[in-house]
């Protein structure tokens, strides 16, 4: 939502598509309890839809905002000549919870850990890979990931890593460590991600624990970490970019390629610098996908394309920072990752590294009531 | 057609709206607050006391007492700011009164979320304002406005002062201004006159006026969340995270019947007190 106000005041979206948007926010709960009951889980059926990758109409599209460059946005609309209607999300949690709501999107771009619980609950379409003129240019890897048994619902977007970002001109002597979170000579400078998953997982990290436990025990003690350092903190936020650009923020636990987007849009990009954390850090891989209920998966589909193309992947990667992992792209990282090395994340890193588990039920509710008892407290 | 029967049809539209968008989701929060959900968080419906239970944990009390606080603090805020712009525009408006209360009214045109979210672009750090406090030279160094308790007490002001602007308003315009003159009359200075004659004969107003802030401002989530940090969470934002952060609907419908179990006790309390005031004045 707040991604959305950002968006409409940058003028990118249309007042319209703000108050559709945020209208189950900005009217409050009651009127997002309206769409209770018209989502749910779909039936099987409902995503193996036979959808040809050609034009039925303009492209709903859900993604976290700064996300993808805009540039490619106009190329696509160009190209076959239809328009994108854009919305943005602030975090997983709050894209399902559109879902959820009811709001019909034709592309949407979950995680790793997200794209599973979708699955499950038949939300995506079954992708025909020979619609897609460049699937063979998606690295052999990520044709069957564990996410997405034979890449049926997905094709994979940016590979990321969790970090921590900071100003070199506001502070410097860096530790490399999540201990550089807690940092008591950057009081009320640092943020942490408002994220329930990243924020839990750092804790856990600098415990020494797995990054995806789930046992209270362990999680208590997390738990205990956040709260005492919430003294030390300005605020919860994913907006990682604006914090730091804006000066609120000298120390953001953030995303290695938001420091490459953000010195995008600054005069002194070489003050911005990123850190893995030597405890460990999470890894991840984004996804795009469509929706079962999707209103114009024809023009999706295409969409699907147009990203994987190497072309448009590298021109997108130079934008956002982040590796794709497409044939062909892998030069626009290298270029990026040369001269700043500590951003780089490689196939390795993704295969290897710690990435946070797909929980369910008791798991699942276990971390949200952690979440919702830090930020209480 | 008779009277009677005339005046029951004009009570339709309001009735269905009444009926469509108050009971009827009133009804599915209250359904959805004893629901389970399921692993993609949807919400089951059944009968799972145990999120009120859930509710009533010690661990979200402070929570409660927090945005009761910063809601007292808004309406004192608003009455002190209120009453005299009110009290100005009522009696010394002449032919602008019109045009004054239209520009009260004014900024409501615009989306409250969008008019908060101005207020961090101007506050930031390194935003216009502590740019222009560093380019003039009044200090060195910026100053910390935004994520303060301040910036959310004054955020709430910000959203809801007109609430208290109007009512006291209206109780001005109409209180007979030959009241104040037979208070001068009987040698009453400036200050008795209005203790003794203006304050009780505007008094529903201003109650009216923080029962009217107060209410919204107990429930508001966006202050905290854009002017907050990360000691300002106020019931709102948990209501809020239930929705759109937990996946957990229930749980939140929950927060939001009891929420409003407890602005209803305010709220009758305010219509006995004005109920009362009626009955005398009639007397």
């Amino acid at each position: 939502m707040l991604r959305d106000v950002d968006d409409f005041l940058a003028g990118r979206i249309g007042r319209r598509e703000l108050l559709r948007g945020g209208a189950g926010l900005a009217l409050g709960a009651g009127l997002a309890g309206c769409g209770l009951g018209d989502s749910g889980s779909g039936s099987e059926k409902e995503t193996e839809k036979v959808v040809k990758a050609k034009v039925d109409g303009d492209l709903v599209y859900f993604n976290w905002s700064e996300y993808l460059d805009p540039a490619l946005i106009k190329k696509f609309e160009k190209q076959h000549g239809v328009k994108v209607r854009q919305s943005n999300f602030d975090s997983m949690s709050s894209m399902m919870a559109k879902l959820r709501s009811g709001n019909r999107y034709d592309v949407i771009f979950p995680d790793q850990s997200y794209a599973p619980r979708l699955i499950a609950a038949n939300q995506l379409l079954k992708i025909d890979h020979d619609q897609l003129k460049n699937y063979d240019k998606v690295w052999d890897f990520f044709h069957d990931p564990k996410y997405d048994p034979g890449a049926e619902h997905t094709v994979p977007y940016g590979l990321y890593a969790t970090g921590v970002i900071w100003n070199e001109d506001k502070i410097g002597g860096m530790a490399g460590s999540w201990d550089d979170l807690f940092r008591e000579d950057a009081k009320g400078k640092i943020f942490v991600l408002d994220d329930y998953q990243e924020a839990i997982g750092m804790a856990n990290l600098r415990n020494g624990l797995d990054l995806s436990t789930v046992d209270p025990d362990e999680i208590d003690k997390s738990k205990q970490m956040l709260i005492d350092q919430k003294p030390l903190l300005r605020g919860y936020s994913t907006d990682d970019i604006q914090n730091l650009i804006n000066g609120n923020a000298w120390i953001h636990h953030g995303w290695n390629g938001d420091v490459v987007n953000l010195r995008n849009q600054v005069k002194n990009p070489e003050s911005y610098r990123f850190e893995k954390a030597k405890e460990g850090i999470p890894v991840g891989t984004d996804t795009i996908a469509i929706p079962a209920n999707a209103e114009h998966p024809g023009t999706a589909l295409l969409f699907l394309d147009f990203m994987l193309d190497p072309e448009n992947a590298s021109q997108n990667v130079a934008y956002f920072g982040y590796p794709m992992a497409v044939k062909g792209a892998e030069d626009a990282f290298a270029k990026i990752a040369e001269e700043d090395p500590a951003v780089q994340i490689t196939l390795d890193d993704v295969t290897n590294g710690q990435q946070y588990a797909y929980l369910t039920g008791e798991d699942k509710a276990l971390w949200d009531r952690t979440w919702t008892e830090v930020k209480a407290a | 057609m008779s009277e009677q029967r005339f005046a029951t049809t004009l009570l339709l539209p309001g009735g269905l709206w009444l009926l469509l968008l108050f009971a009827l989701p009133l009804g599915l929060v209250l359904a959805a607050s004893v629901g389970s959900t399921d692993d993609i968080g949807n919400t089951i419906y059944g009968w799972h006391p145990e999120n009120y239970k859930q509710a009533f944990d010690p661990l979200f009390l402070p929570v409660l007492l927090r945005s009761v606080g910063f809601a007292l603090a808004t309406v004192v805020l608003c009455m002190l700011i209120g009453y005299p712009v009110a009290y100005y525009i009522a009696r010394y408006g002449g032919r602008w009164k019109h045009m004054l209360i239209a520009l009260v009214v004014l900024p409501f045109f615009v989306n409250y979320l969008v008019r908060t979210y101005a207020w961090v672009a101007l506050l930031a750090d390194e935003g216009l304002v502590n740019g222009a406090i560093t380019n003039v030279g009044i200090r060195d160094e910026g100053i910390r406005f935004l994520n303060t308790s301040f910036a959310v007490v004054g955020g709430l002001v910000y959203g809801y002062l007109a609430f208290m602007i109007l009512p006291i308003y209206a109780a001005i315009d109409r209180m007979d201004e030959a009241l104040v003159e037979a208070g001068k009359d009987l040698y009453g200075t400036p200050w008795n006159t209005f203790r003794h004659v203006t304050w009780p004969a505007t008094f529903q107003g201003v109650l009216a006026g923080s029962v009217l802030v107060f209410l919204p401002a107990v429930g508001d989530f966006v202050s905290a969340q854009l002017l907050g940090g990360p000691g300002t969470y106020m019931i709102g934002n948990l209501i809020q995270q239930q929705f759109l952060g937990a996946d957990n609907w229930p749980f939140g419908a929950a927060l939001t019947a009891i929420l409003m179990a407890f602005l209803s006790i305010w709220m009758v309390l305010y219509l006995r007190s004005a109920a009362r005031a009626s009955r005398e004045a009639a007397l």
